[in-house]
């Protein structure tokens, strides 16, 4: 214990941090990929669904480790060949914050797309209809009429999602990133105290975990309580 | 062939991004170790894990005063917490207990492949408890009357009536179980089990290459988690379908 | 109380649901052979007093008699009353067969595994026996043909004849029907009408909660008229439907014929 107490810095504040700002870029960039795959797999476009189509069931069907690892170690070299074939650049490095955050937010997109999906096809197209009658503008529909319900309807289905993707953050540390499972993992090593570190470790995901589901439900709550009372 | 050397650096890439097959035909044996691996990781733990999850989801169910909140601490802790930190805590956080090491279990516990196996056992059953639990839940209650009122004993009804109408309901849910617990299982390469994963990191290692090995992994769990799926659909028809209520007169079988 | 060697004895019921009573001391005798029809408006607590019978609701006092052997409570000081024996009350529910409102029939069974399962599984009847007999009672009901469906696959009028042969498999003195043609059709009711028609004349013990006066008239010997948890008139069917006394009952008829 004391042990942990000297070195929490390193552990909690460091570690813990990385694991937190993963998370939290990943969250966006995976809400970004969740809302454009839901718009292609509800397009009329049959290319754009297929694509989309195919992108979550390459997801659904590779561990997330798997493709981790494809694209921190492979994708380097492809963008690196790529850069010296046509010259438009010269050498870029994927460092493991890049590779990380975005296979995560490449993975998570795929279920956050069918976040989306759901959440827009709760929406009755009666309401469109009806917003459209009264002679609203498309943006003006989105912004009044569908983005309220949506967030309501996306939130439980988002919210598992994100207690996933939390969990899914622990992986970088196989990349070499130094988040609080790395470091736990080293200086437990070190110190001969495994258990200890990778313990605290392990009660840091379970405070993120519940702080997260505390926070998401109460957003529910209100989100559907202010539906409902208007 | 005076144009050759513009067009290499593009041949040069292209050839880069192709996969070179013949690594993995060399080396097939150590990816059918991988899978094997793989698939009795996945299977054992799934039924371990099943084993363990269905008292667990009764006592929740029935929400006995004692069991049920220390279940429920159980599976919050782990659901709430990634399998990679669970699997490392038992492989290599156990060993920093002396207890531990003298004790008759330590043959086993130093296993990597047995470790695994507990972590995945213990994960998968905190997320199948609350499946099964959802779906005994979900038992039509003039289903539990009747039982109750032709004389069943709480045991009888549970063994007969909520139980196997319970499994047929959590049967999709189910299936995405064991999907997710075939992802999961590629955390048995990071402690050193040659899974699928572990087998392309082997050869990977073996000839200093990045591409060959991840991606044929890549390709075996695609074909994996296409085929449970199939499973499941084929099941879920033979099993589940006759519960839908479907247009009259249809013979069962 | 009564001692005569009645088939089910019930005796000043009561019960309450939070503050609310819902049952106000009912008793009822049911001689071998009585068909017993039991009406009343909804929320007159007449499905809660069957209900009772069985302890699908555990009632707060009164006691229930089958075949002289009364079910044994305890009364704690606190919360509801335990049966004290819970071996007795199945065995004794075994002798109380129930058909349901909404059938209840279990889902993932046809309709043979729902009539055999109680015989084989509760009363320890051997498998080939049962399932002869279930045949049989599956044919008096006239749905031996539909023996291989799963329930969600029938009509409502067949999955309570279902119910019903599920009910008479268990050989019970006493058969309790809860409302058994309310949530049917209108043209499906007949039907299961003319089963419990066979039933009476066969002889069968019956409570039925019902809204059909055709039957309570003309199947059942005794009715009993139930308001706002008590008896508010019974006796026989006759009587009570040609000279009925209390002024509820008038009204309550007066109002199912309009």
């Amino acid at each position: 214990m004391e042990a942990i107490w000297e070195y929490r810095d390193l552990i909690f504040i460091k570690g813990g941090l990385l694991t937190v700002e993963v998370a939290v870029y990943s969250l966006i960039l995976a809400t970004i990929f969740g809302l454009l795959g839901s718009w292609a797999k509800l397009s009329k476009n049959k290319v754009a669904r297929a694509g989309a189509d195919g992108y979550t069931t390459i997801i659904r069907g590779i561990p997330d480790l798997v493709l981790m690892l494809l694209i921190f170690f492979q994708g380097q070299i492809l963008l690196n060949r790529f850069g010296e074939s046509t010259g438009l650049w010269t050498f870029v490095e994927i460092d493991p914050m890049t590779a990380g955050v975005f296979t995560i937010a490449f993975i998570m997109g795929a279920y956050y797309t069918e976040t989306f999906r759901g959440a827009f096809l709760s929406i009755p197209s009666g309401q469109i209809e009806a917003a459209t009658a009264c002679g609203m503008s498309r943006p003006l529909i989105f912004r009044r009429i569908i983005w309220p319900q949506l967030v309501r309807y996306a939130l439980p289905s988002f919210t598992n999602n994100w207690l996933v993707q939390l969990k899914t953050t622990a992986l970088v540390s196989l990349i070499g990133l130094q988040d609080i499972v790395y470091n736990a993992n080293a200086i437990g090593r070190k110190l001969r105290e495994p258990f200890t570190f990778l313990f605290a470790a392990l009660v840091f995901f379970l405070f993120l975990t519940a702080v997260s589901e505390i926070a998401l439900r109460l957003l529910e709550r209100r989100y559907s309580a202010g539906i409902r009372r208007a | 062939m005076a144009d050759a050397a513009q067009i290499s650096p593009i041949q040069d890439f292209i050839v880069s991004a192709i996969f070179d097959y013949t690594v993995v035909v060399d080396n097939y044996e150590t990816f059918l170790i991988g899978i094997w691996n793989t698939i009795t990781l996945v299977a054992l733990s799934l039924l371990f894990g099943g084993l363990l999850a269905v008292p667990l989801a009764v006592f929740r169910a029935e929400r006995h005063p004692i069991f049920s909140p220390l279940i429920w601490c159980y599976t919050y802790l782990f659901r709430g917490t990634p399998l990679l930190i669970q699997t490392f805590l038992i492989y290599y956080g156990l060993g920093q207990f002396e207890v531990i090491r003298d004790s008759f279990a330590w043959p086993v516990l130093r296993e990597a492949y047995w470790c695994a196996l507990i972590a995945f056992s213990l994960n998968s059953a905190a997320y199948q408890t609350e499946i099964f639990r959802g779906a005994i839940e979900a038992t039509p209650f003039g289903e539990v009357e009747a039982a109750k009122a032709s004389g069943m004993s709480r045991l009888t009804m549970m063994r007969r009536i909520i139980l196997p109408s319970a499994f047929r309901r959590a049967l999709p849910a189910y299936s995405n179980e064991v999907i997710f617990m075939l992802h999961g299982s590629v955390i048995a390469s990071t402690v050193t089990v040659v899974d699928i994963l572990g087998a392309g990191r082997t050869v990977n290692a073996k000839y200093y290459i990045y591409l060959e090995g991840f991606l044929a992994a890549a390709i075996l769990y695609l074909t994996l988690v296409f085929l449970i799926s199939r499973g499941f659909k084929l099941w879920e028809k033979h099993w589940h379908a006759h519960l839908r209520p479907r247009s009259a007169a249809s013979p069962a079988e | 109380m009564n001692m005569s060697n009645a088939t089910l004895v019930v005796e000043d019921i009561h019960k309450s649901f939070g503050s609310v009573e819902v049952l106000k001391g009912i008793s009822l005798t049911a001689e071998k052979g009585d068909v017993i029809s039991i009406l009343g408006s909804s929320g007159s607590g007449k499905s809660t007093f069957l209900r009772c019978i069985n302890l699908l609701e555990t009632p707060n006092s009164g006691r229930v008699t089958v075949n002289g052997e009364t079910i044994g409570m305890r009364y704690p000081d606190a919360g509801e009353p335990i049966p004290v024996d819970r071996k007795q009350v199945e065995r004794l529910r075994t002798k109380l067969a129930m058909v349901f409102q909404g059938f209840n029939l279990w889902s993932h069974m046809t309709v043979l595994q729902n009539v055999i399962e109680a015989p084989v599984h509760v009363l320890g009847v051997s498998k080939a026996e049962a399932t002869d007999k279930a045949c049989a009672l599956l044919d008096k009901v006239g749905i031996l043909d539909r023996k291989d469906y799963y329930p969600a696959h029938l009509s409502g009028g067949q999955q309570q004849r279902a119910a019903i042969a599920r009910a008479l498999a268990m050989d019970p003195d006493v058969m309790l029907f809860d409302e058994p043609t309310s949530a049917l059709d209108p043209e499906l009711v007949g039907e299961v009408l003319k089963v419990m028609r066979d039933l009476a004349d066969e002889g069968r013990t019956m409570l039925v909660v019902t809204h059909e006066m055709g039957f309570a008239r003309d199947v059942s010997n005794k009715v009993m008229f139930l308001h706002q948890g008590k008896v508010e008139e019974e006796g026989a069917p006759q009587d009570m439907f040609n000279n009925p006394t209390s002024e509820r009952f008038k009204g309550f008829l007066a109002k199912t014929r309009g």
